[in-house]
C-alpha cells in the first residue's frame, strides 16, 4: 500500500511521503468546497465524504482531489449514519 | 447560474494537466513574479506560521518559504492532480475558486500567477478572506490590465478583416483601478494596490502564442470559438502584430502589467477611520489657514486651478470625494 506512484519517476522531493495517508496537518484544515462544512475521512475506501454536498472527493496518492467534477456522488444506500442525522422537527 | 461564465473551468482544469511539464518550468515571467512577491513578504515584520498558496503549481513557493522560515507550513493548492504531486507536502487539489479550506485556517494566504485565471475574482477573494485568521495577510500577484494588448489587437483587426466579425481569443484582464474596490468589497481591510509594467520581446507573434501555449494559458475563454483558430486569421495577425507593435531590432512588443495586492483580514488591532463628526480641532486651524478661506466658500485663485494643478485635483477628488 505504500509504494509510491510508479508513473511518476520524478515525484520525489516530499520526505514524508506516507503513502496513502493524507498529511494530518492537512486533515483538520479541510471543508467542502461547496458547503464548507466538515468531512468525514473515510480511510478505508480513501474518500473524504461531505453528508451536506452528498459528495464524496477522493483521495490519490495521499492528496486530496477536492474537485467537484471529480467526487463520487453518494449513493441511495450510503446512509448517513445515526449520530450525524439531523433531529427531526417534533 | 445566471452569470455569463468567462472562463470555461473544465476546460481550464484540463489543459493545466496536460500542459504540467509546461507550467513546472521556470519562465523568466515567474521568476519575476515570485522574486518579487517574496520581496514584499519579505517587507512585511511579521511571521506567517500558516500559509496558503493558491494556485500552487509545483509549490515552488512552498520550497522558498521553508527555506526561509522551517516552521512555516506552507499548503500548496493548485487544479492540476499532475502539478500538485510534485508540491512538498501538505497539499491538495483544489479549484482556484471553491476553496476546500475551513474559516480562520490560515495566517496569510499567497497566490501567484493564477488569479487572472477566476471566474469570479470577487467571490475567490471572498474565500481567500474566511480562510484568513482576523489581521491575516493576503498576498496576491496576477497578470491584469493591459496585459497582451497589443495581441489582443491583432487579433481583433485581423479577424475582423477575414471573416467579418471577431471571437475573443485573449483574456479579459482586471483593471489596477478597480481591484481595490474588489479587495475592499470582498471584506479586506487596508489594501494595497500596485503594478509593475514589463515590456517582453519577442521574434515573432507566433512564438509568443507557443510559449503562452506551454505555460498553460491558451484560450480557455468560453465563449471561445469551437472551430479553433484558422490558419489564414493566424498569419494575418502575425502580419499586423510585425506591422504595429515592433522595436528597433523588429521584435515584437509584448505588455505585461503584473498586478500586486495586499491586504488584510479585519481585526479590531488595526488602525480604523475615526466616526465621522468626532473630530475636535478645526481643519483649518490644523492646517495654519485663516477659517474664513474654508467658510466663505471659494477664494479668487479658482482660475489657478484650472492648469497645471488639474491632474492632482482630479485624482483626489474622485478618489474619495464622492463618499
Amino acid at each position: 500500500m505504500t509504494e509510491p506512484p510508479t508513473d511518476d519517476a520524478t515525484a520525489t522531493s516530499t520526505p514524508d511521503d506516507g503513502g496513502d495517508a493524507i498529511d494530518p496537518r492537512l486533515l483538520e484544515l479541510l471543508v467542502c468546497p461547496l458547503t464548507k462544512q466538515v468531512l468525514r475521512y473515510d480511510r478505508g475506501r480513501g474518500e473524504l465524504v461531505s453528508e451536506a454536498a452528498g459528495l464524496a472527493y477522493p483521495v490519490r496518492d495521499g492528496i486530496p482531489i477536492m474537485l467537484v467534477e471529480e467526487a463520487r456522488t453518494l449513493g441511495e444506500d450510503e446512509a448517513i449514519p445515526d449520530e450525524l442525522k439531523a433531529d427531526p422537527e417534533p | 447560474m445566471s452569470t455569463p461564465l468567462v472562463f470555461d473551468t473544465a476546460a481550464l482544469h484540463r489543459q493545466r494537466e496536460r500542459h504540467a511539464a509546461g507550467l513546472m518550468e521556470d519562465s523568466f515571467l515567474l521568476d519575476e513574479i515570485h522574486t518579487r512577491l517574496v520581496d514584499r513578504l519579505d517587507d512585511i515584520k511579521r511571521r506567517f506560521p500558516r500559509v496558503l498558496d493558491v494556485g500552487a503549481r509545483h509549490g515552488r513557493l512552498a520550497r522558498t518559504l521553508a527555506a526561509r522560515d522551517p516552521d512555516t507550513v506552507v499548503v500548496s493548492a493548485d487544479p492540476a492532480q499532475a502539478l500538485t504531486r510534485h508540491a512538498p507536502a501538505p497539499r491538495a487539489v483544489s479549484a482556484l475558486e471553491l476553496l476546500p479550506f475551513a474559516d480562520h485556517a490560515f495566517d496569510a494566504v499567497i497566490s501567484a500567477g493564477s488569479l487572472h485565471l477566476v471566474n469570479d475574482l470577487p467571490g475567490a477573494l471572498v474565500q481567500m478572506r474566511r480562510a484568513l485568521v482576523p489581521d491575516g495577510l493576503l498576498l496576491v500577484a496576477f497578470p491584469g490590465g493591459d496585459t497582451l494588448v497589443e495581441l489582443r489587437r491583432a487579433f481583433t483587426m485581423a479577424e475582423a478583416e477575414l471573416t467579418g466579425g471577431a471571437s475573443p481569443r485573449v483574456a479579459p484582464f482586471v483593471d489596477v483601478r478597480d481591484l481595490g474596490g474588489l479587495l475592499q468589497r470582498a471584506g479586506f481591510a487596508l489594501p494595497v494596490v500596485d503594478v509593475d509594467r514589463l515590456t517582453l520581446t519577442y521574434g515573432h507573434p507566433l512564438a509568443l502564442l507557443a510559449d503562452l501555449r506551454r505555460a498553460g494559458e491558451a484560450n480557455v475563454l468560453a465563449e471561445r470559438s469551437r472551430r479553433g483558430l484558422r490558419r489564414d486569421v493566424l498569419m494575418a495577425m502575425a502580419e499586423r502584430y510585425l506591422a504595429d507593435d515592433v522595436d528597433a531590432r523588429g521584435r515584437i512588443n509584448v505588455t505585461v502589467d503584473l498586478l500586486f495586492a495586499t491586504a488584510w483580514a479585519p481585526d479590531a488591532s488595526q488602525p480604523q477611520p475615526k466616526r465621522r463628526g468626532s473630530g475636535t480641532v478645526n481643519l483649518a486651524r490644523a492646517m495654519g489657514v485663516d477659517p474664513a478661506i474654508l467658510e466663505g466658500g471659494r477664494p479668487d485663485d479658482e482660475a489657478d486651478r484650472g492648469g497645471d494643478g488639474d491632474g492632482d485635483g482630479g485624482k483626489g477628488g474622485g478618489g474619495d470625494g464622492s463618499g
